[in-house]
């Protein structure tokens, strides 16, 4: 961005930029993220880094959790949404158009089993606000399980899934009907499970609550309750999807096929909003009899699917679900020797591809890595559910000097909180 | 194969549209295509441009829906396609926690051209999102969970959205939903005087209801609202997705009345016609919840920087052309045709009303909606139903629509009732 | 023009289609609607009551408050019934008239989208 600027000017930018985010969105988050050492002006984007306005680089392992799996500013999407500007603008969304239809097909193509409807949406909440709609609509039942830590948006109908009570707790009365239960157990799925259950919704691997994996046997298990109950099962792969985890989708793993699927993030390759629910043929019948009850403006818009087909093009044809899980395991010996050098921080790593998280010993410490790899030129934060977990959730066309990158960091800022001390639990 | 490339020949025309229909039926909706195709509104929109879209068969249509009031700049509009190209050379989303830049800018000029002392904007993606943010932020704000809302409102789908849209069809099969919605008569302030309790946090509604059968409120009873809401301290949230940006002849609704509301919902032309975005503005002192809950409303798509930079173009683009202001003129013009049917067609047309170019038409029944869209579809302009009551007729064609273009329409308007007027004699005969 | 008997008929067969789909059985039980049908070239009515989708009484004549009512000649009621004609279609183009709200017009239409998918 604008090499020609002098420092003086971009530092006057980046002024400018804090003063009216203060003024006009939100001053305690620009203070918050001042304080974390995040205050980041993201002007140069490429790859797997961001460049601050000001001009320093900075490996970016948030990426709006899992939002820019092909990269930043990917020069093949940016061509294909360019493309598509010039024929087309956001459609009308009642209308039947091509991009809407041939989305639709490479998602049924790419997704698991006999997914096959797709009902699109912008954002992920309304993915998954409306799959959960749709389990009600279907099943003619009303509750809904979803897991503690669990996050699935701040809609309606998503926010009551939540497993954390702070998102909820100012807003007074939620949606009716929702059940709670520990992450991996199944007992307790089963115990929760009644004549009124309309579906389980779940994440493969629990994003916001702490990097959390679920076992091959827990999914298993779920979709042989789900089927012996006539429950629907749901998967929350807005994280987890499109090569994330190392295959395309999280479930491919266990081959468990959902009855409903979301899909929303890196779908939209980090350039424009696009979600999707992608259901099976047979609940297809509860949105014929419903024409016209789940509408969305902005959602499958022309643009948006143009968008979305060239990112799925760009993953399948780079096969960045095995590269997620080879710089995967690159990152992983990089945390074996980690856990070994800084025991008193480190306690454990959880990871499926370039889905990782690493547990500290306690939750200050996260905020406090947050701020020294700030300083060592990584972008990381900690799980909006457990504080204690840092997330890194790179790119994926991140490469292997990336990855040893971003390791040193670790290593770097865990030397200098040693060397600072108070790292005892209280 | 471009869509809107002139030298397609017909038979590739024909392969795009079978394959269309075809992936449409398998992967999306079958059903949806059948009604498209019943309807005679299964068009599949190849080139656009300024009031116009043409069907990928080449067939040219008024687009008097604009998917309810997203084009008001034009359809595909050129320099707010040339400015999102040139944001593309340097910009993605950006980072959902960062401070974009960009968002700032933004909010900024949200906070100079909306009414009164509505300063700060929280960004999402659609309206309905943006809706409940509105509802969360007020009952955040006011400790208090009651929402009193509009018989025959719309304000979307999602969770906290749903329950406040005023007609059961959209409701009832995904039951129970987030309680605490009361549902009065539109335009009656006595209603609301009931209505209100000590749980009460909000009052929201459209200034002008879109769906529910462009109803504009009258300018008295939004005052008096104001003057409620006030007085018991209660929010005033107006929800002007469908009504912004110059829609009405203003470059909002509420200007009409002069009344400010506490929350303003804006979405669909914010981001001209090209990309996702919404908004909530609200007051300095609604914002103090958000300092004690700063990342208590998170999303990763909502207020991108490719998206503000988009509205910062569509804002200029309104102000540039003054768009209200040819609203204000072409709705004229319409109104003055739209009254020489009524008296022309006593028996099928009750009534046209609203304001700028938000504008509809009242048939008797029901059934005559969906048959005047079928009917003006096939004299080149494509209109719909108010989602809530079908017995009227939407004209929201975009703000850079021409005179002849609404004369066009008027005309289509003539020939369809005419047409209508030629069944239901044929009808009353047998 | 058709006769009341035919359109009769037509109407059990109809009836039977239905009710012995259990696709369309499952997808309408939420559907619990009286619909009167009236042919207006002959004084004959007729009145179906469904019961969560389950077509569970057809009478001659008007009975009960009607949800729906439909309104056209005999002969398009007996195509109908028959499956001979989208009726969606003759709606539109104003040759049936039905009053009722609009989604019961497009479930209408579901029925006979799911037993005649090809018309």
């Amino acid at each position: 961005m604008a090499a020609q600027l002098t420092k003086g000017q971009r530092d006057e930018i980046k002024k400018q930029a804090l003063d009216d985010f203060s003024r006009y969105v939100n001053p305690q988050k620009a203070r918050v993220l001042k304080n974390a050492g995040l205050d980041i002006i993201e002007g140069k984007r490429e790859g797997a880094a961001v460049w601050d306005i000001t001009g320093k680089k900075y490996i970016d392992c948030i990426t709006s959790a899992g939002s820019f799996n092909v990269g930043r500013r990917n020069p093949e999407i940016i061509d294909a949404l360019k493309k598509a500007l010039d024929e087309y603008d956001l459609g009308v969304f009642l209308l039947c158009s091509k991009p809407k239809a041939d989305l639709a097909k490479r998602l049924a193509e790419i997704t698991p089993g006999d997914l096959q409807y797709v009902m699109y949406g912008s954002g992920g909440g309304e993915a998954n606000d409306f799959a959960i709609k749709l389990a009600r609509g279907y099943t003619m039942k009303n509750d809904v399980i979803s897991t503690l830590k669990a996050y699935h948006g701040h809609t309606g109908f998503s926010l009551a899934a939540i497993g954390r009570d702070e998102y909820r707790k100012p807003f007074g009365s939620m949606v009716p009907g929702y059940k709670h239960v520990p992450y991996n157990n199944l007992a307790a799925m089963e115990e929760a499970v009644t004549e009124d259950t309309a579906a389980i919704i779940i994440e493969l691997v629990q994003g916001e609550g702490g990097i959390h994996l679920a076992t091959d046997d827990y999914v298993k298990g779920l979709r042989k309750l789900c089927d012996d109950h006539e429950v629907l099962l749901i998967f929350d792969e807005i994280q987890t999807g499109f090569g994330r985890t190392g295959k395309m989708f999280c479930c491919d793993y266990s081959g468990v096929v959902p009855d409903i699927l979301t899909i929303a993030k890196s779908l939209g390759g980090a350039l424009y909003p696009i979600s999707a629910t992608v259901y099976r043929e047979e609940l297809g019948d509860f949105v014929m009899t419903h024409a016209f009850t789940h509408l969305s403006t902005f959602g499958g818009s022309d643009i948006g699917c143009m968008v979305g087909l060239a990112v799925i093009d760009f993953i399948v044809k780079n096969k960045l679900p095995e590269h997620a899980a080879k710089m995967g395991e690159r990152f992983q010996k990089g945390f074996d020797e980690l856990l070994t050098r800084y025991p008193e921080l480190l306690m454990e790593v959880r990871r499926k591809g370039l889905m990782m998280g690493l547990q500290y010993t306690n939750d200050s410490i996260g905020p406090r890595m947050s701020y020294q790899l700030a300083q060592n030129g990584v972008m990381a934060i900690y799980t909006g559910n457990e504080p204690s977990v840092m997330r890194l959730m790179p790119s994926l066309v991140i490469q292997e000097d990336e990855v040893d990158f971003v390791v040193d960091a670790l290593d770097k800022s865990m030397s200098e909180i040693m060397k600072q001390g108070g790292i005892e639990k209280y | 194969m471009s869509i809107i490339d002139d030298i397609l020949s017909k038979t590739d025309m024909d392969e795009i549209r079978k394959e269309t229909e075809e992936n449409y039926r398998q992967y999306v909706n079958p059903f949806a295509l059948r009604m498209f195709k019943n309807a005679s509104l299964d068009i599949i929109e190849g080139k656009r441009e300024g009031a116009s879209v043409w069907d990928i068969s080449g067939q040219k249509y008024i687009d008097c829906v604009t998917g309810a009031g997203i084009f008001n700049v034009g359809r595909h509009n050129k320099e707010i396609v040339e400015g999102l190209k040139k944001a593309l050379d340097t910009y993605d989303m950006g980072g959902w926690i960062s401070i974009v830049r960009e968002r700032g800018i933004l909010a900024k000029k949200l906070a100079e051209i909306t009414p009164g002392d509505l300063k700060y904007s929280l960004f999402c993606c659609g309206g309905g999102e943006a809706i409940e943010v509105a509802v969360k932020l007020a009952r955040g704000h006011t400790d208090k969970t009651e929402i009193i809302c509009m018989e025959n409102g719309y304000h979307g789908v999602t969770g906290f959205a749903l329950p406040a849209t005023g007609r059961d069809v959209y409701k009832q099969p995904f039951a129970p939903l987030t309680p605490g919605y009361r549902h009065v008569r539109y335009n009656d302030i006595g209603a609301v005087e009931e209505a209100i309790t000590e749980e009460t946090a909000a009052v929201l509604l459209e200034p002008i209801q879109g769906e529910g059968g462009i109803i504009p409120a009258d300018d008295a009873y939004l005052r008096q609202l104001r003057e409620l809401c006030t007085k018991n301290e209660i929010l005033l949230v107006f929800d002007e997705v469908q009504t912004g940006f110059g829609r009405t002849g203003k470059m909002f609704c509420a200007e009409h009345s002069g009344v400010n509301p506490d929350i303003m919902v804006l979405a669909k032309s914010l981001s001209g016609g090209l990309y996702p975005l919404s908004c909530a503005v609200f007051t300095e002192e609604i914002a103090e919840f958000l300092m004690t809950h700063p990342f208590i409303i998170i999303n990763s798509f909502g207020g991108t920087s490719l998206a503000c930079l988009v509205a910062l173009a569509t804002i200029e683009y309104i102000e540039n052309n003054d768009l209200p202001g040819h609203a204000t003129r072409m709705g004229g013009r319409f109104m003055a045709g739209l009254s020489a049917l009524k008296g022309k067609y006593p028996k099928l047309v009750l009534d046209v009303r609203g304001r700028g170019l938000m504008l509809g038409m009242e048939f008797p029944e029901d059934s005559i909606g969906p048959r005047m869209a079928y009917q003006l579809k096939q004299n080149g302009v494509i209109s719909i139903y108010t989602f809530n009551n079908p017995r009227i007729i939407r004209i929201m064609p975009t703000l850079v629509i021409t005179e002849q273009e609404v004369d066009f329409v008027l005309e289509a308007f003539d020939r369809s009732l005419a047409e209508i007027s030629k069944q239901e004699e044929k009808n009353a005969a047998r | 023009m058709a006769t009341g008997d035919e359109i009769w008929e037509a109407l059990a067969d109809f009836t039977e289609q239905c009710n012995n789909n259990k696709r369309l059985r499952k997808m309408q039980r939420d559907w619990t609607k009286i619909l009167h049908f009236k042919a207006i070239d002959m004084d004959d009515s007729f009145t179906m009551k469904v019961v969560e989708g389950e077509i569970v009484k057809n009478d001659k004549g008007t009975v009960g408050t009607p949800d729906i009512i439909v309104e056209t000649d005999s002969e398009t009621m007996c195509d109908m019934f028959w499956g001979d004609i989208n009726p969606t279609q003759k709606y539109l183009r104003g040759e049936i008239k039905v009053k009722g709200t609009q989604e019961d017009v497009m479930r209408i239409d579901v029925i006979t989208a799911v037993i005649w998918p090809e018309v």
